[in-house]
């Protein structure tokens, strides 16, 4: 470049890094004036086009730009950042490509074409880069990159069964052409163990493994290890690695968990291996080897004392399998161990999850079990408290249902408020970042009250756990643990509470607050913060989808292959978040509610649902990190204090087909128009059968699976459309203009794009004619009644509504039935707004067909109008002086119990009430305003 | 890092972007480790890299941290001699070093009982935890550092360590 070029590109540059893509695109046009032709230039432009959200003019200087088949780097780096922010990352492969092919000595090239296609997860492809890399330029790092790529291709889903044994064996074939062994280096070494376990040769693998060098590297490469314990596994060489931990354990003190599990696995394999009943010479010979197992894990608990609690664990895993081949011995066994290990670790915070699954006591064990606990009650140090803590949280594990009556649950809670309340002197000089040492306590309270709330059916008890959560938040500001307890209650009582969640967390912990948000936020003047968490918490699947991928071509550079299939799984699974996607459903619920339904939202959001529609979901979602100490007869705290049970895949399946079908017939794009309007790619078609079938029949189609998820409001309201659009949808086909018009007008306003989306215009104009122009010949259908469901509909929500209400239903029960109602009055909205103008209806003889949408409009109408002129009751009778007495009363037992002021319960009481009545007025309003703009 | 709640939903652990994780893990894979619980609850982790030049080459801890109910089971202990014998054997570091909030005493003490001892403070190394109070030293951190076997003579460290301030620019 010449230094007068150079000084008129470097304040590009400079303006893009500082993100001014205003003052870049004016530098651009200076240059481009003196010099129309220079590519570089109009890459950069486009660049800071695109960042501008400009993407019309920047498709065209990118088609451009592409045409020129560039090769020189500072184009292919702008011209990448542009086609990534276009979406369209196979144009990127390609434009690399061609470079590649016309400079094949260029190594850079080939590792940009080759990266190219591994962020895309294009294996075949880069596979065949890397082959050609290899033999061109010489380098081991690149035949290992092509064996990597051939493994991928393997592993990949799309790839059919019967080629996968073959690219296996041909990345074998080709480790062996090497020049260095594979255990070059660690990820060298655990590719190749990958691939032969893969191909099941698991003696080669052996062979490898038992070589001086490979021992060697197992010893230090935790993941090289990790597939040694795999192989011996699927080898079937369980005793021989049971012998070895055995020597790691004693020997070299060695306290991975994973040692001791090799030698159980070997103790008792003679039964498990085989699924025929043990003979008696088996049986003795297993005792035998149990007995020696408990030496060896003796000693290590002998050695380790306090150090590590390893040992007992293992003796109680022990006692367990023992237990479960029938291979008993003595029935108190397990009891002593527990108690064993209990009198060691009993004032570890781990003590109560350590002990858990080995629990399960009945009769005399139990009451042995639980007068041993009982006996180790004590509150003199900070050390006995989490021993106490302890102690009760394993005695509730026991109770037994008849121990679980009002009376006595009522009791335990104004014991873990007492001794809540003393154990709060051990935590009194703490700073503030710590957590008190007796929060468990109160966790506990908020575990019995909400068993309470259960058992009993009354809210007052929600309202006791809340307030005692609130005073121990108060006093212990960092529990999370108490935090996440009160975001559940508020949730059951009216609002929410925010938590601090970031980046990865958003994915599996944002369901707390957003899942079926849409209930909260349906009325426009109910909570829109809503709508900005939405697009807060879904940030991380946008950063996934850039950084990812990126990562993944860095660690091929690396060659840390042992993280490539981590890192690719990772993606995928945020890539296919059931949360993201559930997430985007409330969005476009919530978008309904909030915005005018006009032709931008409906097209828009058909093809993203449309492109969600054909994933395959990972459930990432965290429900465990919610403390859990209720009895193992009883639910989990989690489960108790869902409102409705959590929406899965087949709730995100039902409602991914209600909207798709009403945005399709209140759309005018049809799949032909779709196709060439889009810019960018298309995700990958996924192969499961399912999904060949032809979109329309999909979507008509009910499972078992999606009426499962929903409640049983949900369920109506899912018949409900489908009748509704199986009514309304021949009336749009028959109306919606033919795909040549539509496409004749896209291209008539968007003169700026020429060439790229729109270039079959013709074809599309012929191929789609069928259901086009033929159509307008024929008679409009008949005008047909509304369907009887549609009105009953509207009248079963209004039964159910007046139940609740003069029943004692939660908030959140009422709320859900009123957000369903107006659901089903939005999406009639939806479904007829095509059918409104007075033109279309004289055209078409709809004039009948218009009083039935009147009719059903005025009643869904008047129904709506009541349900809010009855919460704006609710909510003024709530937050008033009487409504909080009520409230402090409702608490009295725990005031009773000291400690509590009346002062602070009122507090609680204030802040509860008040939030509810602001929950039910927004939504009163919000409710009148929808049924305005739509009537 | 789908199970990570337990732990960093804590106060003292730092909650990073995906680039963060994945950098260390393309990059210095054996100087990251986590350890479960036999029921497959996440107990802590630790995250670190190794830098620096001549002399100054070394094993850094980023991060190291343990969820709240499997605390006191010397299992921080653990994971720092895994990564000290890593940053020893495998990358033939001098010392290791790691930050901490001046105001983290907890982990200070553990640390100075694994040996470790104040390098120097950095003035305004982490941001605020929006607690308003004694803000200088939540906000300062201590370097701190221990020798490994390629520093027989202790060079690394020093004795007077927490007078010695320096800026947050001074450092990488």
């Amino acid at each position: 470049m010449s230094t007068a070029l150079d000084r008129q590109i470097r304040p590009i540059y400079d303006a893009l890094d500082t993100q001014s893509n205003k003052s870049a695109v004016l530098a651009c046009n200076k240059v481009l004036k003196k010099q129309p032709n220079n590519v570089l230039v109009k890459a950069l432009k486009a660049l800071a086009l695109v960042r501008l959200q400009k993407v019309e003019e920047s498709l065209l200087l990118a088609d451009e730009v592409l045409a020129k088949k560039p090769t020189d780097d500072g184009v292919l780096t702008a011209m990448m950042h542009v086609l990534r922010g276009l979406g369209r990352h196979s144009d990127i492969v390609a434009m690399f490509e061609t470079a590649y092919k016309q400079h094949p000595q260029n190594e850079d090239l080939g590792t940009q074409t080759f990266f190219a296609n591994v962020r895309v997860g294009n294996w075949k492809a880069a596979q065949q880069v890397a082959t050609k890399m290899h033999k061109q330029f010489q380098d081991d790092r690149y035949l290992y990159w092509s064996i990597f790529s051939a493994v991928l291709q393997a592993n990949d889903m799309a790839t059919p069964e019967a080629l996968r044994p073959v690219l296996l064996k041909l990345a074998l074939r080709l480790i062996s052409s090497g020049n260095t062994p594979s255990y070059f280096n660690p990820d060298r070494f655990y590719v190749h163990l990958l691939i032969l376990r893969e191909l099941e040769m698991y003696d080669d693998a052996a062979t490898l493994l038992n070589h001086e060098i490979g021992q060697k590297i197992c010893e230090t490469s935790l993941v090289c290890d990790e597939i040694r314990r795999d192989i011996m596994k699927l080898k079937g060489a369980c005793k021989q690695e049971g012998e070895q931990a055995k020597v790691k354990i004693l020997e070299k003190k060695d306290r991975n968990w994973l040692e001791f599990l090799s030698l159980l696995d070997a103790t008792f394999w003679d039964i498990a291996s085989t699924s025929e009943p043990a003979s008696e010479d088996v049986k003795a010979a297993v005792t035998e080897e149990i007995a020696k197992t408990r030496k060896v894990f003796s000693e290590a608990a002998t050695v380790d004392g306090l150090k590590d609690r390893s040992g007992l664990l293992a003796l109680l895993e022990l006692e367990k399998r023992t237990k479960s081949h029938g291979l008993w011995t003595d029935a108190c066994e397990i009891r002593m161990m527990a108690e064993n290990y209990f009198s060691q670790f009993g004032d570890k915070a781990c003590c109560y999850e350590d002990l858990l699954p080995y629990l399960a006591f009945e009769g005399e064990e139990l009451e042995q079990w639980t007068s041993f606990l009982n006996s180790r009650k004590s509150f003199d140090t900070p050390d006995t408290l989490q021993r106490s803590i302890n102690v009760y949280k394993l005695l509730r594990y026991n109770l037994t249902s008849a121990e679980l009556t009002p009376e006595l649950e009522l009791a335990r809670a104004q014991e873990y408020i007492k001794v809540y309340l003393d154990g709060l002197k051990f935590g009194v000089n703490l700073p503030d970042t710590e957590l008190q040492p007796a929060d468990d306590f109160a966790i506990l309270v908020g575990h019995a009250y909400v068993s309470l709330w259960k058992l009993t059916g009354e809210e007052s008890h929600l309202q006791s756990a809340a307030a005692t959560l609130e005073y121990a938040s108060a006093r212990s500001k960092q529990s999370y643990r108490i935090r996440l307890l009160l975001i559940r209650i508020y949730h059951l009582l009216d609002h929410y509470r925010l938590m601090n969640v970031k980046q990865v967390q958003t994915d599996t912990l944002s369901h707390l607050i957003l899942s079926r948000a849409a209930m909260w936020s349906l009325a426009p003047l109910g909570d829109i913060t809503y709508m900005s968490e939405c697009m807060e918490a879904s940030q991380i699947y946008m950063s996934n989808s850039t950084e990812t991928a990126e990562f993944i071509a860095r660690a091929f550079s690396t060659e840390r292959y042992s993280q490539i299939i981590d890192f690719i799984e990772f993606e995928d699974r945020l890539d296919n978040s059931l949360q993201r996607d559930l997430m985007k459903v409330e969005h476009v619920r919530m978008r309904v509610a909030h915005e005018p339904l006009n032709a931008e939202l409906v097209d828009m959001e058909l093809i993203e649902l449309k492109f969600i529609f054909d994933r395959i979901h990972h459930d990432n979602r965290d429900f465990e990190v919610i403390p859990n100490y209720q009895p193992r007869c009883q639910p989990s705290f989690n489960e108790q204090t869902l409102p409705l049970k959590p929406p899965g895949a087949g709730w995100l399946s039902a409602y991914l087909k209600v909207y798709i079908r009403a945005f399709q017939e209140a759309s005018d794009l049809d799949e032909t128009v779709e196709d060439k309007l889009l810019i960018g790619d298309r995700p990958k078609p996924s192969n499961d059968p399912e999904n060949q079938l032809p979109l329309r029949e999909r979507l008509v189609k009910k499972r078992q699976e999606e009426i499962d998820d929903l409640s049983e409001d949900e369920k109506l309201f899912y018949e409900y459309t489908l009748a509704l659009s199986e009514w309304v949808g021949p009336y749009h086909d028959y109306v919606r203009p033919p795909p040549s018009a539509l496409l004749a007008e896209a291209a008539k306003s968007n003169d700026l794009k020429p060439g790229h989306p729109l270039k079959s215009m013709a074809a599309a104009a012929n191929g789609s004619a069928t259901n086009g122009h033929s159509k307008k010949d024929e008679e409009p259908p008949a005008v047909k009644e509304s369907p009887e469901l549609i009105p009953k509909f509207f009248d079963d929500m209004k039964s159910r509504f007046d139940a609740v209400i003069s029943g004692t239903a939660l908030p959140s029960e009422l709320l859900h039935i009123v957000a369903t109602t107006q659901e089903a009055y939005l999406l009639f909205a939806l479904e007829t707004v095509r059918f409104k103008p007075n033109s279309i209806i004289k055209q078409y003889k709809f004039g009948q067909l218009a009083q039935s949408f009147k009719d059903l409009r005025v009643k869904a109408s008047s129904i709506l109008n009541e349900m809010s002129t009855v919460l704006a009751k609710l909510g003024e009778e709530v937050a008033t002086p009487d409504g909080r007495k009520a409230f402090v009363q409702a608490s009295s037992s725990i005031q009773d119990s000291s400690g509590f002021d009346h002062d602070f319960v009122l507090g609680v009481a204030k802040k509860t009430t008040d939030a509810r009545k602001q929950t039910y007025e927004g939504i009163a309003k919000g409710l009148a305003k929808v049924v305005k703009n739509h009537s | 890092m789908f199970k990570f709640n337990n732990i960093n939903l804590d106060i003292w652990t730092e909650t990073y972007g995906i680039s963060f994780y994945l950098t260390y893990l393309s990059r210095w894979p054996d100087l990251c480790c986590v350890q479960e619980a036999p029921n497959g609850h996440m107990m802590g982790y630790v995250i670190g890299k190794a830098e620096g030049h001549g002399q100054d080459w070394h094993g850094h801890v980023t991060a190291l941290t343990v969820a709240p109910e499997y605390r006191r089971l010397s299992l921080a202990r653990k994971m720092m001699s895994l990564l000290e014998m890593v940053s020893d054997e495998t990358y033939k570091g001098f010392f290791v070093d790691l930050y901490v909030r001046c105001t983290n005493s907890v982990a200070i003490s553990m640390y100075e009982g694994l040996g470790y001892s104040v390098y120097r403070r950095v003035r305004e190394y982490y941001g605020s935890l929006g607690l308003g109070r004694a803000s200088k030293d939540e906000e300062d951190a201590f370097d701190m550092r221990k020798p490994l076997s390629r520093d027989p003579h202790r060079r690394s460290v020093r004795a007077n360590g927490r007078e010695f301030v320096v800026s947050a620019h001074d450092v990488s």
